[in-house]
């Protein structure tokens, strides 16, 4: 079936002239006018024309035998939250509307140069604040696993999946959508506090998070800037692994970048494994698995058929020769409220540019600052007000400050539990840095659920009295998520089958040490074969 | 600090030279311009500060609409230099030596510029210095009269003209001063200070010192008391007004910049720049006395102007420097400031000021001639003296015969005042001369009338 494509198999067609750019576009634009109506995955779809002369731009250059990129021809989804030049950037926001970025993402701008096709911008929580993706102006992105199913099973709707509509997952809920639609062939996100982890569990793609740096921020619209980055939602790791290879260069329009020095001594570190080594041989992997879970993950707000995969996923990664070992980081029961008083603090920094100067909900109004703030849905407003509440004199010590010293913490806890030095503060003393206890691998589970029902995370249907901790209810769908944030190291999120109970996908996580990409992904490659 | 991919000047039409990142467009990110850490760090070194190897940037938040993004970028938990001093002392003009210590040197964005009175009930933006990087020295509360206030800011403007990290011009806000005050009965704690802001000159900015003062003293003296505030200084009425009050105040909610990362300075890049470092304004000023046997009052106005001393330098090769000295402060700094041009537009080139002091030493024009001469160069006649004296007929007389023609000339129609002068009123002898002067339009040699008078009269 197209929808399942991957883009190793499209880029092959292409090449071997067996299907034409064009008729790659028409097929995710089919699939957008049949389904979107019912996912909204999308806010704004590339104009129809314009991307069809692209495509046949594209078709003339491969009949010359012209091919520029590993991506060419292949059409991609950008969150609304990444500036592009041609279409608007709105970010899921009343505030940006009508706001058109005069310069492309650095992201944006190295996928174009490698070939790829703009098919549009995709749904999202506003301004990446959310687990849902039913916090946009555009309205909530549903997930598309019902439809799918009933497509395969050609069924008709008395099925129980049909009716029932269920969250994508946020924030990248739209571009996890689309891409788990067939709409598009893979959509970047972006990773916050799980972002593109939780959306990828919920609709059964591959999300995958780059450590902190390694993808350029510049024309990524700031959430929380020290914990933003660029992420992947693609239907394979392989695929995943091709856009990772397009993106993650050096940028120096990001001050946050990498540098080529860091670069240089993280790939002088060894790894377990070194990129596309494609084998299923993990003999002599270590993997991690956290013990005493009950308190460090939650496990208690697990759900059995998460739990059932997780076992299953640490037995298959055994069965390949990987040895297993239990790890301690007993800081990360606090990485939950750390993220959420540093993320929300920078939020309020960050948004504080939207003041109704510049950027305005209605352009004919003549508002003052306080009136224009509601171009803000409830949720961003919430979040900027703990945000502001963070930072003033009076609190900054108690909860900025201690936020800090948790996530040093955290960092220090990988640390500790990681083989391979961190390369940020690496310094050459021989190969005795290689710490031969610590594990090359981490592996969990990414969603304490499958994806929740929809009306269950309306604000609308969050009864009165319950109304003050139903919020707060909401953010333990990042606990599993936010330490990889908070520490900055690479993460994926791997579908590694469907829920016994409800059949929704279920994903697991891997965690490697930061700048080790490599490893995680081989391993990830691996973890894929043995999905259920 | 940011590189604000854009340049900025005084003169741009507004908001021309604005960036994305300048005007805080959603997806930028800043960036560190490494000229502003290089001249903030030799202006640190020639403060004799402590330049931190470690230093980091903050957000400090507040609303107003020249501030695009909402905060503004500054190093307020770690600033990139500690400690340090100005020096004061007679080489400056004060009358005793004084030490300013420096607190602390951090590097901030500049913000945009609102215009109020341009149009009636609107506020103007324009971003050109948007996200420009600045430099903000803070003192210790060390000084004690406007005058070492005033002295001090002068101090730093020759300091940052010869490293070059600031033309130092108040006017056009390339320095700007603000000024905390309080006073104090001997013996007793610092009183309450008030800071004014927006000073845009150093004789204002001593006259605003003044005044606060004495509005402090009188409050006082009526029984009532000073309280924090930040005023303005009306410059018509010489008087400081209440800006606002300290219950106003924001609540800044600084949080680290984590678009920065920190700034780590090297050993050998601060080696590098202390080697780099020019001539300091104390150690030229005592270089040019002893070199030049100048007064520390040309050297003093010779240094009021940017690139004043390389200029005489230039000229004074080979020459008397008194005499150079003297043309430049006096001639040319007076009739350029007449001209309204400025020093760094000054279109009389070395080689020409120094063809008028050549023609002059070898008796071919007067001093007087000589000023015209320099006349006609600042109205941008490009050739050296002698041709421009050629063409215009300025030439001296020196011929003998000439002379002594028209001086026995002089002396014969004027035979009431050579009597008096034989009588013994020596002061006529100088009108005689400026008779010989007058028929000659200057371009007699002083010298040779001299000689020739004198043969006939005594």
């Amino acid at each position: 079936m197209s929808m399942s494509r991957t883009i190793t198999e499209a880029a092959n067609l292409l090449r071997q002239k067996k299907i034409s750019t064009a008729a790659l576009v028409k097929e995710c634009l089919s699939r957008i006018s049949k389904h979107d109506s019912k996912v909204n995955a999308f806010i704004e779809v590339q104009n129809e024309k314009e991307i069809f002369n692209k495509a046949l731009e594209v078709d003339d250059r491969f009949a010359k035998g012209s091919f520029i990129g590993s991506l060419d021809g292949i059409p991609i989804a950008y969150k609304d939250l990444f500036c592009t030049s041609t279409l608007p950037t709105t970010c899921g926001s009343m505030m940006l509307k009508n706001f058109k970025s005069p310069f492309n993402a650095s992201v944006v701008n190295f996928l174009e140069e490698s070939g790829a096709i703009m098919i549009g911008k995709t749904n999202m929580d506003e301004f990446g604040m959310g687990s849902a993706s039913v916090f946009s102006i555009f309205g909530p992105v549903y997930n598309p696993q019902s439809i799918l199913f009933a497509e395969n099973h050609l069924e008709k709707d008395n099925n129980k999946n049909i009716k029932e509509r269920r969250i994508a997952g946020g924030s990248s809920g739209g571009s996890a959508a689309a891409v788990a639609a067939g709409m598009c062939f893979a959509a970047l996100g972006s990773d916050t506090g799980g972002s593109v982890r939780l959306p990828a569990s919920y609709c059964g793609v591959v999300g995958f998070k780059p450590s902190y740096g390694r993808c350029s921020r510049w024309g990524l619209v700031a959430y929380a800037n020290s914990l933003d980055t660029v992420g992947t939602l693609t239907r394979t790791v392989n695929d995943a692994k091709l856009i990772y290879d397009v993106i993650s260069k050096y940028d120096a329009n990001d001050s946050t970048s990498m540098s080529p020095k860091v670069r240089s001594i993280n790939s002088s570190i060894p790894s377990f494994f070194k990129s596309d080594s494609n084998t299923d041989d993990l003999r002599g992997l270590r993997v991690g698995v956290p013990k005493a879970s009950i308190t460090e993950y939650y496990v208690s707000e697990l759900n059995d058929s998460i739990i059932d995969l997780w076992k299953k996923g640490i037995y298959y990664l055994r069965s390949q020769g990987a040895s297993i070992v239990p790890v301690s980081c007993p800081n990360t029961r606090y990485a939950l409220s750390a993220y959420y008083v540093l993320a929300l603090s920078e939020a309020s920094s960050n948004l504080s540019r939207y003041d109704g100067v510049r950027y305005v909900p209605n352009e004919n109004d003549n508002l003052l600052y306080a009136d224009t703030r509601e171009g803000f849905g409830k949720e961003v407003k919430r979040r900027i007000m703990l945000g502001t509440y963070a930072l003033t004199a009076g609190s900054y010590g108690n909860y900025f400050l201690q936020a800090q010293k948790i996530r040093r913490m955290i960092q220090k806890d990988f640390d500790r539990v990681f083989k391979r030095p961190n390369p940020l503060h690496f310094i050459k003393k021989g190969t005795s840095s290689i710490d031969d206890d610590g594990v090359d691998i981490l592996l969990t589970p990414v969603a304490i659920s499958t994806a929740p029902k929809i009306e269950d995370c309306l604000e609308t249907n969050v009864s009165v009295d319950n109304n003050s901790s139903n919020f707060v209810n909401a953010y333990v769908n990042d606990v599993l998520t936010v330490p990889a944030s908070l520490a900055g190291i690479p993460s994926i999120s791997v579908p590694y089958g469907v829920s016994s109970i409800d059949g929704y996908p279920i994903g697991l996580q891997l965690m490697t040490q930061y700048g080790d990409e490599d490893t995680l992904l081989e391993v990830a490659k691996v973890l894929e074969k043995g999905a259920n | 600090m940011d590189e604000s991919a854009s340049s900025t000047s005084f003169n741009e039409p507004v908001n021309t030279n604005v960036s994305v990142i300048d005007a805080a467009f959603p997806g930028t990110i800043p960036r560190l311009n490494p000229k502003c850490i290089e001249l903030t760090v030799a202006t640190s070194l020639a403060l004799s500060g402590n330049v931190q190897l470690v230093s980091s940037f903050d957000r400090k938040h507040y609303f107003y609409p020249d501030l695009p993004a909402g905060y503004q970028i500054t190093q307020f938990y770690a600033p990139i230099s500690l400690g340090g001093k100005i020096t004061v002392s007679p080489l400056d003009g004060l009358e005793y030596e004084k030490d300013v210590r420096i607190k602390q040197i951090q590097i901030e964005q500049d913000t945009g510029k609102s215009i109020h009175d341009l149009r009636p009930g609107m506020a103007l933006i324009d971003l050109n210095r948007a996200g420009t990087g600045l430099m903000e020295i803070v003192t210790e509360p060390d000084m004690r009269t406007s005058k070492e206030a005033g002295l001090a800011v002068r101090k730093l403007q020759a300091l940052f003209r010869a490293i070059g990290s600031s033309d130092g011009n108040m006017e056009e806000g390339s320095l700007r001063c603000d000024v905390n005050i309080s006073v104090h009965k001997p013996g007793t704690p610092f009183g309450t200070r008030c800071e004014i802001k927006n000073l845009n000159s150093v004789k204002f900015l001593m006259a605003a010192v003044d005044v606060e003062i004495e509005r402090q003293i009188a409050e006082l003296n009526k029984g009532g008391t000073v309280i924090q505030e930040t005023r303005g200084y009306n410059v018509a009425t010489n008087q400081t007004f209440r800006l606002r009050t300290k219950e106003t105040y924001n609540d800044y909610r600084y949080i680290p910049e984590s678009d920065l990362p920190p700034l780590i300075i090297t050993e050998d890049y601060l080696t590098r720049i202390y080697n780099r470092l020019p001539e300091l304004p104390d150690d030229r000023k005592r270089r040019l006395m002893s070199q030049y046997h100048i007064l520390l009052h040309d050297v003093t106005t010779l240094m009021r102007e940017n690139g004043g001393v390389e200029y005489f330098e230039e000229v004074a090769k080979d020459r008397n420097s008194r005499n150079v000295v003297n043309w430049i402060t006096h001639e040319l700094y007076g009739l350029l400031n007449i001209k309204n041009i400025k020093f760094d537009h000054n279109p009389v080139t070395t080689q020409q000021l120094g063809s008028i002091i050549d023609s002059i030493e070898k008796d071919e024009i007067t001093a007087k001639i000589g000023k015209k001469v320099l006349a006609q160069m600042i109205s941008g006649d490009k050739r050296l003296t002698p041709d421009i004296i050629q063409e215009k007929g300025w030439k001296q007389i020196s011929n003998m015969d000439e002379l002594e023609t028209i001086c026995k000339n002089i002396i014969a129609k004027n035979s009431e005042q050579v009597h008096q002068y034989k009588q013994g009123n020596k002061n006529i002898y100088q009108w005689l001369v400026g008779q010989v002067m007058r028929e000659t339009k200057s371009k007699a040699s002083p010298k040779l009338v001299n000689d020739i008078l004198k043969k006939y009269l005594d």
